[in-house]
Parts: structure tokens; sequence; C-alpha cells
């Protein structure tokens, strides 16, 4: 019952600030509220009783949206803080079209997949050495390709961003 | 759920049972803030041949009461131009990280607020948060100097949040578990610092830039940027600041003396009962927060691009290496003492190459970033 009064609120709260991040007049504001929002999508999970996805959320998007901001913040030109400054452009429709795409796609894989665990099934308990057993045991090609490709973004991350000499 | 549960709730109570707990936990904390600042420039003014705060109390001892009443009373301004909502919450930000973690400690072998299976993992979760307050601080003041501080702070804390997860996961590695309370008992008969001295040293640099203490206070230098990030905060927003910084300076030193230090087990296998497990845990964060003290009273601060690059230049391969090396250990079952041998190398030739790279003359060629453009420009 509490649980569900919780969930409830989260709910409520996630949407609302999802709809700050799409309003925010300031790309600052909407990245702080993408973080409220991540981080009410990681008590979620605390609902769920997974923990370790829970905690793997608040770690990464707790970077990746100091990241996220840092980058905004150069690539946007920022007046005085607080100043509303224009959010669209040309690309606007564009935007909306890939957004509008992506959201069909997530909702209708979401949809039509039979999950496991899924209402009327019994809730999987996921320790994190199962976790740990499967990404390194029956699943290390694919996480070691992953890790490749992370280091290739990493490298060439780097190379473009270095400022090289002009000699 | 965790292998070694706490006492039973208080009140037989899930919920009550926390509050009660996280409000002890808190108002030690408040306790022990007061009195770091006063034992920080105590320790400090020695270090200088100085005296330090004697006026207030029996040698001094009633400076950060005084300094907080001073505080609570002081007007709270907010600048004009500042980002109103994301002025007024960044204090906040930073303090509800440093909260969370208390939750995660184990004081005594079955005290603290709660036992989590994934502790030290919870830790590296919430203290990353803290980066976000810092950041919101420094943008939203409309202060060039706080968006400096703000974004140096920022680019630090996520680059030395790498070496530091990566070092203790090589201690959870060799203790075979993230349950903080179960770590702590496993080093009963040694602590980890013997077996992991190279861990040791990489978590207790990585902890200072966490933490913005010197040498790694560059977000927050006086000299260089009128204090950072916080520069425009006064009053109480600025106490919340100050509360938060050395609120995680303690839970930092306790979460340390736990992994490193062997928190509230006693040496050879001895057991006291709870309330000196509770004055080791103590004794043992204490000595934690007087090595941050000393290194901050002996070492010169570093340049930023010194910062990056040892960052990521140094500890990052090092703590990589080490996490190599303690796989190949456990995964072949070698003995324990030749682990703890080849770490005491690792650990010792890493600290003598610091020390080399110190002492030798610098070299001013191939600086890097904005510092390359610090020589003055030919007419």
């Amino acid at each position: 019952m509490t649980t569900e009064v919780l969930w409830w609120i989260f709910a409520v709260a996630i949407v609302a600030v999802s709809a700050g991040v799409v309003f925010a007049r300031t790309v600052i504001h909407s990245a702080i509220f993408l973080i409220l929002s991540l981080a009410g999508v990681g008590a979620m999970y605390l609902f769920l009783t997974i923990e370790f996805i829970a905690l793997v959320q608040f770690l990464i998007y707790g970077g990746a949206v100091t990241v996220l901001i840092l980058l905004a913040l150069m690539l946007t030109r920022m007046g005085i803080a607080g100043r509303p400054e224009p959010t669209t452009g040309v690309q606007a429709p564009f935007g909306a079209l890939v957004a509008a795409g992506l959201m069909a796609t997530l909702i209708g894989v979401a949809v039509s997949t039979a999950w496991p665990g899924d209402l009327g099934q019994n809730a999987v308990a996921v320790s994190i050495e199962n976790i740990g057993e499967q990404l390194f045991q029956n699943f290390g090609a694919p996480f070691m390709i992953m890790a490749a490709l992370l280091l290739v973004a990493f490298i060439g991350a780097i190379v473009i961003a270095r400022q090289e000499d002009e000699d | 759920m965790s292998e070694f549960p706490f006492a039973d709730p208080f009140f037989g109570l899930s919920w009550l049972d926390a509050i009660i707990r996280i409000v002890i936990v808190v108002l030690v904390m408040t306790l022990v803030v007061v009195y770091l600042t006063y034992g920080e420039r105590k320790v400090v003014a020695r270090f200088q041949m100085r005296l330090g705060p004697t006026r207030t109390g029996p040698i001094g001892l009633l400076q950060g009461f005084a300094d907080a009443i001073k505080l609570l009373i002081k007007e709270d301004v907010r600048p004009r131009n500042a980002d109103r909502w994301v002025f007024e919450f960044a204090p906040y930000l930073t303090f509800i990280p440093v909260f969370l973690v208390l939750v995660a400690l184990p004081f005594a072998q079955d005290w603290g607020v709660r036992n989590l299976a994934l502790g030290m993992f919870f830790v590296f979760a919430v203290l990353g948060l803290n980066i976000v307050g810092v950041l919101m601080a420094g943008l939203g003041s409309g202060n060039k100097y706080a968006l400096l501080g703000g974004v140096r702070a920022a680019a630090q804390m996520i680059s030395y949040e790498i070496p530091l997860v990566v070092a203790l996961l090589a201690v959870a590695m060799v203790a075979g578990t993230l349950d903080l309370n179960a770590i702590v008992g496993m080093q009963d008969s040694r602590p980890f610092i013997l077996i992991q001295p190279l861990a040791f040293v990489i978590f207790f640099t990585a902890m200072l830039s966490e933490l913005h203490r010197a040498p790694f206070d560059i977000p927050v230098a006086e000299s260089e940027i009128v204090g950072g990030y916080f520069v425009e905060y006064s009053g109480i927003r600025w106490s919340m600041f100050q509360l938060a910084e050395y609120a995680s300076l303690w839970a930092f030193s306790i979460f340390g003396s736990a992994i490193f230090l062997g928190g509230w087990a006693f040496p050879f296998g001895e057991d006291w009962g709870w309330g000196w497990q509770l004055v080791l845990t103590l004794i043992k964060s204490l000595i934690m927060i007087m090595l941050i003290f000393w290194v901050r009273a002996t070492l010169p601060r570093l340049r930023m691009d010194q910062l990056m690059s040892f960052c990521w230049k140094a500890l990052i391969e090092v703590s990589f290496a080490l996490l190599l090396v303690n796989g190949l250990f456990l995964y072949y079952d070698w003995p324990e003492p030749i682990l703890a041998a080849v770490n005491w190398v690792g650990a010792i030739l890493f600290l003598g190459g610091i020390y080399l790279r110190a002492a030798r003359k610098p070299s001013t060629k191939n600086l890097v970033g904005s510092y390359k453009h610090a020589e003055v420009p030919n007419p």
C-alpha cells in the first residue's frame, strides 16, 4: 500500500519534471530537470527491488548529466544566467519527427515483447553475482566488443577535441 | 538482504527505526563538523607555527559554535543576476548526497543506519551526485569566478571518480563482497591497507581531489578564483556548503577507514564490545582526517593541467594495472602474502615516481591547453 502511494507520487513527479525538461526556457534548466527525472527513474528501480540497476542509474547519469551541462555550456552561448534562450530553429520539425519516431519504436517494443517477470508471472530477483556471471562469462564476447567500441569512441573524442598546433 | 543484519529495529517499526538512527547520525555529524573546522584551524595553525583560535572558550574550543551563530544571523544575499532557483537549491543538492552516504556507513558491528548488501557501490553512486550541486552553484551564481570554479570542480570530480572507484573495486575483489560491514568484519586479523597499500594510495589521492582538499583545491582556490563556486553565497547557504564539505570529509574518512584500516574491527581478532568499536571507528577516521590536514599543510596547490594529466596519465593507468594484478592473483589463487608484496612494491614505485617527478626541475615545455598561451606573444 505504502509502496503503491509512493509509486504514484514518483510517477507524477517524473512526468512533471520530464515536462520541465521540454518546456524549460534555458538549456541549463532542461539539464537540471533531466537529472531530477533520471533520479526519479532510479527511485522507481528501488521500488522494483533492483537496487543494482538503481545505483547504476544514479552513478552513470549523475556524471553523464554533468557532462551534458558542461557541453551545453560550451556549445550554446550562455547569456546572463536564467535569461530565456531561443530554442527553436529550422531543425525543430526534424527534431519532432525523430522524437515521435523514437517514442513509437520504444512503445512498440515495450508492448510487443514478452518480458520475463511480466504481470502475472513471478518477479525475478537479480543479484549482483548473477549479473557479474552473465556479463563476464555467458556474454563475455559482446561485453568486450562493447568495451572496444567505447574505447574507439573515447580515442576518437580525444583526437577531435585535441588542439593541435598549426605547424 | 545483507549477510550481517544490524540489531533489531527500535520499537519494531522499520521506518521509525530508520528515522531515529538517521537523526542520531546527523546530530553526531553536526557536532563532528563543528569540531572539524576548529580542529583543522588548530592543526594547520600549528603546522604554520601559529596558535590558531584561542579566545572563544578554553583553548578556543567554542570557536566552531561562535562561527555557526555568526553565520546563521548573517544576511543571506542573492545576486540580482543569479539564476534564482538554481542558486537557491544548489546548497541542498550538495548536501543531500552526503546525507545519503551516512546511511550506508558501518559505525560498529551491529550499529549503523542501514547495512546495505551493495554498500560500497551505494557510496560511489551517491557521491557522484555531489557534482550536480557544485555545478549548479557555479552556473546559477551569475559570476564568472563561480562559473570557473564550478566547471573546474566538475571536470576534476568526474575525472578522479574513475581511479577512486577502480581502486576500491580492487579491494572489493580481494574482499569478495561489496557489503561494508562484511568488509570490515574480514579485517579482524589484518587491515586491508597491509595487503592493498597501492589501492590505499590511489584512494587517498582521489579522495583528496573529490573533497577539494589541498593540493587538489583549485576549484575553491581563494587566491586564484576567490573561493570558486560558492563565492556568491553568504550566511546560512554558505555555511551549508561548508557543512557539506566537512561532513563529506568525515564520511569519506569513515568510509576509507572502514575499507582500509578495518573500521570497527580490533586488530589481532580481539573484541571489547560495541562501545569500543565505536571509539575505534572514530579513532581510525581521525587518523584519516589528520592525514588529510597534514597533506593540506604540506603540499602546494597543483595547476589545472597538472591535475588533469596526473589523473588521466598516472592514476587511472596504475589503478587499472592494480585491478588486473588483483584479478590474476585471485583467479589463480596465488597466496595472499605475495599479493601484498606485489602491492607494496607497486605503492613504493608509484610514490617514488611522484617524488622524483616533483623533486626535479619543472619543465615549461609542452604545456597543453590554455597554459600554452601563457607567454606574452611577440608584437
